[in-house]
Order: structure tokens, then C-alpha cells, then sequence
């Protein structure tokens, strides 16, 4: 069964038809092209999926496209600007907050809405706000010290 | 993709929702998906038609009267977590809503969804079967309310009919000076508890109650403990809140995460913490 859905991505309105079978993360990544959605694990557990729906980080994978009429989305995608990479996604660089990549638009994501909620977050907090994320590689040490890195980039940048 | 073919329905109000559930059969209801989508990608569920509940906007909503909070069944687990009257009225229901999954899960998942849902592990209940609160369904031509206790039949089993949609909790509010502690015992951050319990208390030396559930039984399983801390909440009084959970448990399940004994275990020690939380919070420590 097709639906014709109408839905705001990356700040630029779209109208698509899709199959009610599919994801939204299989959406934005065959339909749109926004490869930096990744899906791991289809099951609502790893977290690379996530994007922001509404002013929340959702799991794509556990979210019908069917059901995201009228939605406003944000990837990966979004978060950098035309030269600059975001001062999350430049914390991660500088840390080695990633080692493959896989799970980092999610974690990314995930970041900058914790760092939007609280500036200033304690280790805990942090890795309270990751939790939805999984990482196979980095043993989520330095994932954890590029966010305290770029909390601290952004709170600088806010007082300048 | 999800394999099987899905007839799909997104309304945007109520009782176009009602009318949807009963006029076909054997819909599936669509909530915040946490647990649904899953089973979907996976292949464990194959619905016909799904009817989505993600733009009824009508029962999103936090609401008081003198007695209760009513909250809308779309309420998703972070606004349960966040809201200042829940907070104010109901402490622990956030609280254990700020245990669901992970900030992804709580940003979609819903409190509807999660009660229609029934699985025994999942945050909610101890505390609805502690406060005693009720669960309104509604279909097409009327709704009825029943107790947390009807609702919850058997394990992911309830008492809502194919045609009903649950539309509301509602929750008791806790009088003034009761406190309450909510703990989980799961192996790592966002997966479904081992066991939990959630606690009330009013004063030291009682009453107060205790309900634990996880995986102890089709429901939560609610035990009045003040007459073991009428002297007081002293150790030894902790001591027979932990053996009474241990006893009250004798059905626990044995699965994957825990066998009987181990849960009924940890029954004993969580039971004994929740109540410690409240008493400390009757303190003035928490």
C-alpha cells in the first residue's frame, strides 16, 4: 500500500510517496538520500538511526515514514554549516570521539541535544544521555571527553 | 522494509481513531512504537492494518482535579518524566518514567503504549498498581473505566477488547506528606528490569506498601507492609519487608535475564531499598 506524505527535512519541505512498510530511516536514506542516517540495528537499540523529530531525538528505524505527515526532521545532514563543521562534530575530530563511524550521527545528534538542554553537563549526565547510542569501538571514553570538550566550545562561543 | 504488506492509518483526531479500531478487525494500534516496530522489522509481528495513534492530539495531556492527575494516553514517557504537576503530585511516576529505555525511547514512547502493551518489566507498573490507578478505554460508542489491577489480565495480555482504545491513566494523587521511592535492577542502563518496585510510605512506623513487579507475575504484586514497620524503619523491620517480598514472589518466572530463585532474591533487596529511598526522603534526605 503507497501514501502520499508531505514532510519538512532539513528545513526544506518534501511530498513523497511511500510504501506503509517502510521506516522512516530507510525514508530519509533511499527516498532522500541522507546517507548519514545508518541503521544498525532495526530494533530501537543502537541509536545510529537517530534523528531530530519535532525537537526530539527519536530512532528512525522505529518510527513508520508513513506516520511522519506534516513532521519536522533534522539529520546529520543539518548540523554543520557551509564551511565550518559544527563545534560537536569539531570536538569529536580533535578528541577521537570516533574510530569507524558507524554510530556517530546518532551520537552526534545525541550531543548536541544534551549540550541544548544542559550546557553544562557532569560525566554522568553525559553518558546518561548517550545511553541510546552504542559504540563499538571507542569504549565510549573519548566519546565522552569530545562532548565535555565541546560543551566547553560552545559555552565559549555563547560568551563571546 | 518490513516484509508483510500494512494497511495504514494515521487520524488526527479521536474519534476518527474509534471509528477506525472498530470497524476493522483486527487492527493494531499504533502508539510510540518502541516495542511494536521491533517486533515489525524483526518479522515477530505481522499486523493487517495498523492505526497509528502518533497524531491524536486529543489525548495528549496532563490534567488535575482535587483527587488525580489524568494524563492523556499519548503522553510520551519524557513529558511523564518532565511534568511539573506529575512531579508534584505523583513524584515516582516520573520517576520511573525517567528510567524508560533512553532519551530516544522517552522522546516517542507513550504511556498509553506502554500500559496497553503489559509487559511485566516495563517501569510503569509498580507504580500504577501502588497508587491505585485506572485506565480508561474508549471505542466508538462510549468508553469504561477499569482499576490497574482488572486492566492487567496476564502477561502482555489485558482486559481491553479488540474495539477499545485506552485513552487515559488516571492517577491518584499522593496526599500531602506520603512519600514514595521507585528502584530497577536491569543489567545495563535502557534494557527492561530484572525487577522493580516502587514504594509509598507515611510516616516512620507506617503505613506504607510496597509493589514489585519484573517478571514476579502476570502483575505487579502489592504488599501492605505497615504492619512489619510499626516499630519503626529500622533494620530489622527492613529485614521482614525483604523476607515478606521474597515469600509474596513465589511465582516469579525463570528466563533469560534471571532465574526464579535469583529474582525472587532480588525481590527482597530491592524491596528493602525502594522503602529505604522513601525513608529517606521522609527525612528530608532525598
Amino acid at each position: 500500500m503507497k501514501q502520499q506524505i508531505s514532510l519538512n527535512v532539513n528545513r526544506e519541505e518534501h511530498t513523497v510517496e511511500v510504501d506503509t512498510r517502510t521506516i522512516l530511516a530507510d525514508l530519509l536514506r533511499e527516498h532522500l538520500r541522507l546517507t548519514g542516517v545508518h541503521i544498525g540495528c532495526a530494533t530501537g537499540n543502537c541509536g545510529a538511526c537517530t534523528v531530530v523529530m519535532g525537537g526530539r531525538t527519536v530512532k528512525s528505524c522505529c518510527v513508520l515514514a508513513a506516520d511522519t505527515d506534516g513532521e519536522h526532521i533534522l539529520t546529520i545532514e543539518s548540523v554543520a554549516g557551509e564551511t565550518n563543521l559544527h563545534p560537536v562534530q569539531q570536538a569529536f575530530v580533535e578528541n577521537q570521539g570516533l574510530q569507524c563511524g558507524f554510530c556517530t550521527p546518532g551520537m552526534i545528534l545525541s550531543a548536541i541535544d544534551l549540550l541544548e538542554k544542559n550546557p553544562d553537563p557532569t560525566e554522568s549526565e553525559i553518558r546518561h544521555a548517550i545511553s541510546g547510542n552504542l559504540c563499538r569501538c571507542t569504549g565510549y571514553q573519548f566519546i565522552v571527553s569530545s562532548i565535555k570538550d565541546a560543551a566547553e566550545r560552545l559555552r565559549e562561543h555563547d560568551n563571546a | 522494509m518490513i516484509s508483510e504488506e500494512i494497511e495504514f492509518a494515521a487520524p488526527k483526531d479521536l474519534q476518527t481513531a474509534l471509528d477506525l479500531v472498530g470497524a476493522h478487525e483486527d487492527v493494531t494500534i499504533l502508539s510510540g512504537g518502541m516495542s511494536l516496530l521491533p517486533m515489525m522489522n524483526v518479522g515477530l509481528a505481522t499486523p493487517e492494518m495498523v492505526v497509528s495513534l502518533n497524531h491524536v492530539r486529543d489525548i495528549d495531556y496532563v490534567r488535575e482535579t482535587d483527587a488525580a492527575l489524568h494524563i492523556g494516553a499519548l503522553t510520551r514517557h519524557a513529558t511523564v518524566a518532565d511534568d511539573p504537576m506529575i512531579r508534584t503530585h505523583c513524584p515516582i511516576l516520573a520517576e520511573a518514567a525517567g528510567h524508560i529505555g533512553d532519551v530516544q525511547v522517552r522522546n516517542r514512547g507513550t504511556l498509553g503504549g506502554s500500559v496497553a502493551h503489559a509487559d511485566p518489566s516495563a517501569d510503569y507498573l509498580p507504580v500504577l498498581a501502588l497508587v491505585g490507578a485506572e485506565v480508561t478505554l474508549s471505542r466508538a460508542g462510549g468508553e469504561r473505566t477499569v482499576s490497574i489491577a482488572e486492566f492487567l489480565v496476564d502477561m502482555l495480555v489485558t482486559a481491553r477488547e479488540p474495539d477499545e482504545v485506552v485513552t487515559q491513566v488516571t492517577v491518584p494523587k499522593l496526599p500531602p506528606g506520603t512519600v514514595g521511592g521507585y528502584e530497577r535492577f536491569a543489567r545495563v542502563e535502557g534494557s527492561f528490569p530484572i525487577i522493580n518496585v516502587a514504594s509509598r510510605l507515611e510516616s516512620d512506623g507506617g503505613p506504607g506498601a510496597v509493589a514489585i513487579s519484573g517478571g514476579v507475575g502476570p502483575r505487579p504484586i502489592v504488599l501492605d507492609v505497615s504492619p512489619l514497620i510499626s516499630d519503626g524503619l529500622g533494620a530489622e523491620a527492613m529485614q521482614r519487608v525483604g523476607d515478606a517480598a521474597f515469600e509474596a514472589t513465589e511465582g516469579a518466572i525463570s528466563d533469560t535475564s534471571a532465574d526464579s530463585g535469583y529474582r525472587r532474591e532480588m525481590a527482597r533487596v530491592f524491596s528493602r531499598r525502594a522503602l529505604e529511598a522513601a525513608a529517606a526522603r521522609l527525612r528530608g534526605e532525598a
